[in-house]
């Protein structure tokens, strides 16, 4: 059991859970305005790749990161456009979304780098890991919190952020009216299309964060398809979280605890086919306990306001 | 009456349409981007989908699964239920007619058939699972089936690797082959066309049929556009979810077999979720606006798409995934254009004084 279960599992399943709570929390800012974001996966591919690009381009990860936000900024305004303006159904337009990011990348790829697959270049550095002083100095702590990349710090930091703006602060209160109630929030004066595309739009940095930490944190390359389904997932945890910074964060951990000890059990003899469903199955048996509240007032078995 | 219906009509054609132009536009905009000749590649696109009889008779191979999945997804879509685990469905309904098709012993058409009726079970059981998760437990139907999709890609990926594992031959995660016996007949001589394509036609009219002249389609289209008068009318949800999910998986789950039974002849890992043909199939449901037939065409539209693209990189230097980005703008402009009539129809409503 002791080669199962050790601290440096801890230390994977914060790595692994960075993008995923990224995106989740987007996700979550999206879900409080009642906007259903499914083209998370979509805009953390972008950022992805967009990261890679501006890496290239510009040789200095900083422009990187900045420059993969203000392109996912433009998915997600394109997102916003079609459902605040549009009124387009949100699930139709997140797979469009999905799908053209997924085509959009892949053809970058070829038409820019003049690659198939993915691109890698070996001068190219990615995001770097930050130890903090005092804490990597502590046996155990050390080693689980220390040695992340700044992205991983920002997530965890975001959380508490976002915890309190929405739940502490008149801007949180307003956010929560224009989700709950949009014609109520108009009738007290707040624009309620103001709030949701302000909402799009950080969902749409956060999932390009996400996307940067997946190809310039982790690894520094760019793969088509590199998010594999981790927006989706990212999804999942927002609705398992009820849209709750603190319940998204314990979620996105679940799972990444489950990914990370999927790839540990792995060097047991267990085949990696069953290892890997350990999150998805865990997921399931979760939803068994958490109900999804706003699922259940949209088909009509909860009395809806 | 029947002039308004026509025009009725005629506006239903005339959104996709709209949408198709203006993908074809974005497509040029990106074809114009990397430098190649526009008219070029659309002409190169369109002899890969449909240059000769053979490439068109691919097209149609492609479009086969596809369109199943798609009159699945429809299904679904019309009882109001987001089912997004076509691929889940199909994977399920693939291995289990590979399975039924090489141990069932007898004649070539009995394994055939059994094939046929495992596949469909199997997908049908894999999609009635998550709506049973929603009535009995009240899970998310959309999360479930997304997950229910990599569950059985794993599991799927786990029994080709090992117990159902090809004993000699290559060595791939794939099944053995099938007895040739029981391989669905190409329709011509030479082309991948198989009969599974007539099926997949005959089940597009069949739907249509049943929504609109039998009393289960009407109670299904009910709880889809208004679930609050279904209550009333007495359909209970549960029930005629579980029905309604348990079809759609079904011909989901006949999409998978006849990939099997028609193209590949094993199950072959990764065999259905690499071309992506669930999410075509999605996409074939938006763009048609859940209508059986609808779907069926937008089916064949997007496998042109995909075999047109093949045919684009095949020829000339722009890459194929320019026709990912053509489909993804048709969906994004026909729910955009949709909307644009909707909202149209709200103003012209406020204006009668019936605002609601």
């Amino acid at each position: 059991m002791e080669t199962i279960l050790d601290w440096s599992l801890l230390n994977s399943m914060f790595r692994v859970v960075a993008p995923l709570l990224l995106a989740a929390l987007g996700g979550a800012l999206c879900a409080r305005v009642g906007i259903f974001n499914v083209a998370l996966e979509g805009m953390m591919l972008t950022g992805a790749f967009s990261a890679i690009l501006g890496n290239y381009w510009f040789g200095n990860v900083w422009l990187a990161l900045l420059f993969a936000c203000l392109c996912v900024a433009a998915v997600s305004l394109l997102f916003g456009y079609l459902c605040i303006h549009l009124q387009a159904n949100a699930i139709v337009v997140g797979v469009a979304i999905n799908f053209l990011a997924t085509g959009l990348t892949a053809f970058c790829l070829f038409a820019i780098f003049n690659v198939k697959g993915q691109y890698y270049d070996k001068s190219m550095t990615g995001l770097p890991k930050w130890n903090i002083p005092f804490i990597q100095d502590i046996p155990v702590v050390g080693q689980i919190i220390s040695g992340h990349t700044p992205l991983v710090y920002l997530a965890f930091l975001l959380v508490a952020v976002l915890q309190y703006v929405l739940f502490k602060t008149v801007l949180g209160f307003r956010l929560n009216a224009v989700g709950e109630n949009p014609v109520a929030a108009k009738s007290l004066g707040l624009r309620v299309r103001r709030y949701q595309y302000g909402a799009v739009l950080a969902s749409g940095v956060l999932c390009a964060l996400a996307g940067a930490q997946l190809s310039l944190g982790q690894v520094t390359l760019f793969a088509e398809n590199m998010t594999a389904g981790r927006g989706f997932i990212a999804l999942v945890a927002t609705m398992l979280g009820q849209s709750n910074p603190l319940g998204v964060m314990g979620s996105s951990m679940l799972f990444g605890l489950m990914d990370a000890l999927s790839i540990r059990l792995q060097g047991f003899s267990l085949p990696t086919h069953f290892t890997m469903m350990l999150p998805y199955v865990m997921t399931i048996l979760v939803m068994l306990f958490v109900k999804d509240k706003s699922y259940l007032r949209q088909s009509g078995r909860i009395a809806g306001k | 009456m029947r002039r308004i219906n026509w025009t009725e009509h005629a506006k239903a054609l005339l959104n996709p349409l709209i949408a198709v132009l203006l993908g074809l536009l974005v497509g040029a905009i990106a074809i114009w981007a990397v430098g190649g000749s526009v008219i070029t590649t659309y002409a190169e696109m369109w002899k890969g989908a449909f240059g000769s009889f053979y490439f068109t008779t691919s097209t149609l191979t492609r479009a086969t699964p596809i369109i199943l999945a798609a009159l699945g997804v429809s299904l679904a879509f019309r009882a109001g239920f987001f089912n997004l685990g076509a691929e889940g469905q199909m994977i399920f309904g693939a291995l289990a007619a590979s399975i039924a098709a090489l141990y069932v012993p007898g004649p070539g058409f009995v394994k055939i058939i059994c094939a046929i009726i495992a596949g469909m079970a199997a997908g049908g059981l894999w999609s009635a699972l998550a709506g049973w998760l929603d009535t009995r437990f009240r899970m998310n139907l959309l999360i479930t089936t997304l997950l229910l999709n990599y569950i059985a890609a794993l599991f799927a990926g786990y029994m080709v690797s090992f117990p159902l594992k090809e004993k000699a031959g290559s060595g791939g995660a794939q099944t053995a082959m099938i007895d040739n016996s029981a391989w669905l007949p190409k329709l011509f001589p030479g082309m991948t066309l198989h009969a599974g394509f007539i099926v997949a036609v005959l089940a597009a009219i069949l739907l249509a049929l049943f929504f609109r002249f039998t009393n289960k389609g009407y109670e299904i289209r009910m709880l889809g556009s208004n679930p609050l008068f279904a209550a009333f009318g007495g359909i209970r949800r549960g029930k005629l979810m579980l029905l309604s999910m348990l079809l759609s998986g079904g011909l989901a789950g006949l999409a998978g077999t006849f990939e099997v039974l028609g193209t590949q002849y094993r199950y072959i890992d990764n065999m259905l979720s690499a071309p992506g043909y669930a999410w075509s199939a999605i996409m074939a449901t938006l763009l048609a606006g859940s209508s059986p037939l609808g779907a069926a065409f937008a089916a064949i539209l997007l496998a042109a798409l995909q075999t047109g693209g093949m045919g684009v990189e095949r020829n000339t230097e722009v890459p194929l995934e320019i026709s990912s980005v053509i489909q993804a703008s048709l969906i994004l402009f026909v729910s955009a254009r949709v909307t644009i009539s909707l909202i149209k129809r709200k103003k012209a409503r406020t204006v009668d004084g019936n605002h609601t």
